[in-house]
């Protein structure tokens, strides 16, 4: 049982860990606290659920075409909201309440478009994958395999690219980047597709493993994202990878008996809510992050 | 003239980097000493951690005979070690009257329910500490701009806004974080007097971080020197400057 | 078309809007004095809603002893949420926060004993007894309603929360202009020098939170009045943004705003019910519900774009930000 639950919050944490960097990347280089990340991950679902279904194209083209979808909306939003914002030099207070308006938009278009009922990709939900002690879903398996995939390329790009190396100073000192004459039009672009990407993967694979989802799921999904970035130390996609495994193990784990019972299943957002807290009472910048100084 | 201030072999690190290495000085009550070395040496870290906003990995900071080094920042400005910041921090949104009004200690009102219960005294304590207030603008010839907000200011006007709000504390040892950074030449004559005037008309003592040596020179009594975390030489200041390991640490750089 | 000349209708938008100015009161002093990022407000609202109808309900309290204990859980509470997360930065502690307002909602949604689970209250006890402190108060209710001689229930509802609204919005205008103030504000502007100046800033900000919060439960105290029956669901984050859209809109930093713009929010928010014109005739009813809150999400965006000093605020001090 230890095993399997083991396996679920490796999946958990997966979704969580991909969606951590998206968020972390957006706020390290745009100093934006995306509240409506979630849902643009339940965007990237639908679109999804759209060419799986009700096109019958398959669930290959169907993600192609969520992570292109919404890394276009994201660059759209760039241009519609966040430049006029950045133009008039807004704080962090104003980024992050427009980003809350946001949400509330981009939701309600979601619920306008596609109507409130749940929605399931077209996967056969009896296959079953056995390794040892463990079994996974098909939607579990693919969920993995095209994580870890996905993780491993953004790690490249991040620590091995021109780009991710740009993204990654950015994130890290903006001022000394500016200075040292990194074109940051380029960067912000780069962080808005990347980040779309990013959020349909996602919202693809979440939805997968949930196996039903409505337009209410991506901002469920996103408080536990927010956790897991702020675990990593904020604006830290490595710490945001760590931080999104880490809560999706502990997640699940916390439901093991051999917890004392184990916490019940009902509670787990607070699981993660809970460990968020404890960490950050004792290591106030995160597990990752740096210390401040006066 | 008894030591006011008392720092011995204060320790402080960052990520591995030893900011301050065994520091320790004295200041006497009622003198001016100045606190100067290269860029790196560890007095705004020295700085951060005698006025509580840094914490000392090893050493004790005593101040009027008592450990303070333990203490949050707010209560050592009670106790009456006072300081500034290098970039004045100006309540940007308050008026000027207000920045300084609010540094005055002991207002009951500052409890909510003092306000309700004994206004009486409140109401006379604000009486007070407006007239005190006006008292110190006029001093700083900032008067004027009582009513205006502090945002509106000069940088050398925010120094000298800074200044009275510290008077106002009615502090017995001020700490200046490098009072002329920033400060344009014709301003600098007018806040040094208020340096001294610190001393002379207040009876406060002094301690200050200064890159101007000239200006640490003429006005000092006693003069600091830190290299590398660590004092390496402390007396008046003809001495200091002459002092090998002190023309060494600035590596030739004319005092 | 009728209901929008409906007196029982306004009545209701009026008492919302009431019950909004008291909510966002409080945040006004978190955010707008104290510049604390509350993002989990709400939750003290359904702790005061909550813990009164616990009281009456499962304990028999006294309505009237129940309601100021529920004000005080909430404070208690503010204070709990403060110690445990002012010492971190702002931007985490804006998170921690709404995941705490989260937590307090899924306690809600599954302690079904305690507190009625996903249906909420109505199941606290058999329906009767189920809204026994809303009986006691449509009581208190009645005897107003006849001692003012107002023409109906909701008329002496509308009366009571306003009256109990503008009282706190006065209390907490003149609470800013106290020395205690001044420090709130010096806080808000800089802590670090607030601090140098010898102003314990931590107690402060716990001061902000306690207050705030217990208006939080006042607020929940009217909530649970107006609409008898409650569950975990409506005390949901959108409440805290609402709460946040009100204080944008009226201007942060000034009290008297706050009633402003919970009035203009109210009537933005139940004024877009009957707009009987295109495109919204395009829409059902079910879709023009999700209409009307991307409307107040556009708003939203829109005050921060081109008016975040809101209606009453002053565009100066946005500026210095």
């Amino acid at each position: 049982m230890f095993l399997q639950l083991l396996a679920n919050g490796l999946v958990t944490g997966a979704v969580y860990a991909i969606a951590a960097v998206g968020v972390s990347l957006v706020y390290g280089i745009l100093r934006i606290v995306h509240f409506a990340y979630g849902d643009l991950m339940t965007f990237g679902a639908f679109v999804a659920v759209t060419f799986d279904t009700t096109l019958g194209l398959g669930m290959v083209v169907a993600t192609a075409a969520a992570m292109v979808a919404a890394a276009a909306l994201s660059v759209g939003l760039d241009f519609a909201l966040w430049r006029p914002l950045r133009a008039r030099r807004a704080n962090f207070m104003s980024m992050f309440l427009a980003s809350i308006g946001l949400a509330l938009v981009l939701r309600q278009a979601i619920f306008l478009a596609w109507g409130p009922q749940p929605r399931s990709f077209d996967v056969d939900p009896f296959k079953v994958y056995t390794l040892g002690p463990v079994r996974l879903s098909g939607a579990q398996a693919i969920a993995i395999v095209v994580a870890i995939v996905a993780i491993v390329l953004v790690g490249l790009l991040l620590s091995s690219t021109t780009l991710g190396r740009t993204m990654r100073a950015v994130a890290d000192d903006r001022a000394l980047a500016a200075v040292a004459g990194i074109d940051t039009g380029r960067v912000v672009f780069a962080t808005w597709v990347l980040s779309g990407l990013l959020a349909a993967l996602a919202g693809v694979l979440a939805g997968l493993v949930q196996s039903t989802f409505d337009p209410n799921f991506g901002f469920t999904l996103l408080l536990p994202v927010f956790a897991a970035v702020v675990l990593g130390g904020i604006g830290n996609p490595y710490g945001a990878l760590a931080g999104g495994f880490l809560l999706g193990i502990v997640t699940e784990l916390s439901t093991w008996e051999g917890f004392g019972g184990g916490v019940d299943p009902v509670y787990k957002p607070v699981v993660a809510f809970a460990v968020l807290i404890l960490v950050l009472l004792a290591r106030p910048q995160g597990l990752l992050g740096r210390a401040r100084l006066v | 003239m008894s030591t006011l201030l008392e720092v011995r072999d204060v320790v402080r690190s960052f990520g591995g980097v030893r900011a301050v290495d065994g520091a320790s000085l004295d200041v006497e009550a009622g003198s001016i000493t100045s606190l100067i070395g290269p860029n790196g040496a560890g007095k705004s870290t020295l700085f951060n951690i005698v006025s509580g906003f840094l914490r000392a990995e090893a050493g004790t900071v005593s101040f009027e005979g008592r450990r303070i080094d333990r203490l949050p920042p707010h209560r050592i400005a009670r106790s009456g070690l006072v300081r500034t910041f290098q970039t004045a921090r100006s309540l940007a949104r308050m008026t000027v009257l207000d920045n300084v009004v609010l540094a005055a200690q002991r207002q009951p009102g500052e409890r909510l329910l003092r306000n309700v219960v004994g206004a009486g005294a409140t109401r006379r304590r604000e009486r007070e500490v407006h007239v005190r207030a006006h008292d110190l603008l006029e001093l700083v010839r900032l008067d004027g701009h009582a009513d205006e907000l502090a945002a509106t200011l000069s940088g050398g006007q925010r120094k000298l806004l800074d200044f009275a709000r510290v008077l106002m504390t009615e502090p017995r040892l001020v700490l200046l974080d490098e009072p002329m950074a920033g400060v344009n030449p014709v301003l600098r004559g007018e806040l040094l007097e208020h340096v001294v005037a610190l001393r002379e008309s207040h009876g406060v003592t002094v301690l200050l971080v200064e890159h101007d040596l000239e200006v640490v020179m003429g006005v000092s009594d006693r003069v600091v020197v830190m290299s590398n975390g660590a004092v390496i030489a402390s007396g008046p200041p003809d001495g200091v400057r002459s002092d090998a390991r002190v023309v060494d640490a600035y590596l030739g750089v004319e005092p | 078309m009728s209901v929008l000349t409906s007196g029982e209708f306004w009545a209701f938008v009026g008492v919302v809007a009431g019950i909004y100015t008291i909510l966002t009161l409080g945040l006004q002093i978190e955010f707008g004095y104290a510049g604390l990022l509350n993002f989990g407000h709400v939750a003290f609202m359904a702790i005061g809603s909550y813990t009164m109808a616990i009281l009456v309900v499962k304990s028999g309290w006294s309505m009237w002893l129940a309601a100021p204990t529920a004000v005080v859980a909430s404070a208690a509470a503010g204070v709990v949420l403060g110690l445990a997360t002012l010492r971190l930065r702002a931007d985490y502690f804006a998170i921690v926060t709404i995941a705490l307002s989260e937590i307090v909602r899924y306690v809600a949604t599954n302690e079904d004993r305690l507190t009625g689970g996903s249906q909420g209250t109505i199941n606290l006890a058999g329906a009767e007894e189920a809204s026994d402190y809303n009986g006691q108060w449509q009581r208190f209710q009645e005897w107003f309603q006849g001692a003012l001689h107002l023409g109906s229930k909701d008329v002496a509802m509308l009366v009571l929360v306003w009256a109990v609204a503008l009282v706190l919005t006065a209390l907490v205008a003149l609470s800013i202009r106290t020395p205690w103030g001044r420090v709130l504000r010096a806080i808000r502007e800089d802590e670090d020098a607030a601090r140098s100046l010898g102003k314990n800033v931590f107690a402060y900000k716990l001061q902000a939170l306690a207050l705030g919060s217990a208006l939080a439960g006042v607020a929940g105290l009217f909530y649970a009045w107006q609409f008898a029956f409650f569950s975990p669901a409506d005390f949901a984050p959108l409440l805290t943004f609402f709460a946040w859209m009100v204080l944008i809109l009226g201007g942060v930093g000034r009290a008297w705003a706050v009633p402003v713009g919970a009035l203009v929010f109210g009537v933005i928010f139940a004024g877009t019910r009957f707009f009987e014109f295109a495109p919204f005739t395009w829409f059902d009813s079910a879709e023009r519900a999700y209409l009307r809150l991307m409307v107040i999400g556009l708003v939203l965006i829109g005050l921060i774009l081109f008016r975040p000093q809101g209606l009453l605020g002053k565009r100066e001090e946005l500026v210095l930000e």
